[in-house]
């Protein structure tokens, strides 16, 4: 590959974390067709149900999601640039956005579930509990992710770029996928 | 583009907060319809595509990559579209 090459396109982190990326997507891309064909079969039923759920909150959360997304890509550029401390900082910031968007999510769950909307509640909360719970899976391996990306910009003989991207890359996906679910789950009418 | 690439991430991100204020808005009004939904998912559309190629900076990534995401979110989005509207 040329020099010229090189800068002109290069893939950010590692390769394999965006064949896992990539089928995550395609796998994810499943359930959202899946939960559109249910809810094409009964869609009143589907917005009765989606009633009960505060949109203000999923905003809150999305807002969270997009402020840590911001956060990170920062890290990277920051960690490009050699600023560690202001990488680790921002990386911090990220994990912040992530245990916070938990928190509320946990929240969210408990109030459902107070209120007798259980995974056994029809097909939404069944899909309402499958989407938002396998995306906060995601969100869990990503904060372990953030975790060793956290671990790297403090070792000084550690601070590997490619181990930030990659790390960066994965959070994205789990902002990308929500960015979905909010739609689907939360505004659609 | 202007600026340097972290002012440029900065303005992705307020322009994204500032699209998912609005969708929520639209999508929560009482007369919400399919012309609503729809411009609700083409929001959401522009937001992923921000996403990938500012955020996961696919817009320096190599053409297979760029191809391949672009590939998905039309895919996808073409069969959320024709989904709901069915």
């Amino acid at each position: 590959m040329t020099a010229e090459r090189e800068t002109a396109a290069r893939l950010p982190g590692d390769p394999g974390m965006w064949v896992f990326v990539l089928g995550d997507l395609a796998f994810f891309s499943a359930y959202f067709v899946i939960f559109m064909v249910h809810r094409g079969r009964e869609p009143e039923l589907f917005a009765a149900a989606q009633r009960h759920l505060s949109p203000a909150v999923a905003v809150a959360t999305t807002l969270l999601l997009l402020t840590g997304s911001w956060l990170i890509a920062l890290a990277v550029q920051a960690s490009r640039a050699g600023e560690h401390r202001r990488a680790l900082r921002l990386t911090a910031g990220t994990l912040l956005t992530g245990v916070l968007f938990m928190l509320v999510k946990a929240g969210e769950w408990a109030w459902e579930a107070s209120h007798g909307r259980t995974f056994a509640s029809g097909d939404f909360f069944m899909f309402y509990y499958l989407l938002t719970g396998v995306h906060l899976f995601h969100m869990l391996l990503g904060l372990v992710v953030l975790g060793v990306v956290l671990r790297e910009l403090r070792a000084p003989g550690l601070r590997r770029t490619a181990v930030v991207e990659t790390g960066a890359t994965y959070w994205h996906m789990v902002d990308l996928l929500w960015i979905v679910i909010f739609v689907l789950v939360y505004l659609m009418r | 583009m202007n600026g340097t690439p972290g002012a440029r991430t900065t303005r992705v991100w307020a322009a994204l907060c500032a699209v998912t204020v609005l969708s929520w808005r639209l999508g929560t009004e009482r007369t919400a319809g399919a012309a609503v939904t729809v411009a609700v998912l083409a929001i959401a559309l522009v937001k992923a595509r921000f996403v990938v190629r500012c955020f996961m900076e696919v817009q320096d990534a190599p053409a297979w990559l760029r191809r391949l995401t672009d590939v998905w979110l039309a895919a996808l989005w073409t069969a959320l579209v024709v989904l709901y509207l069915v």
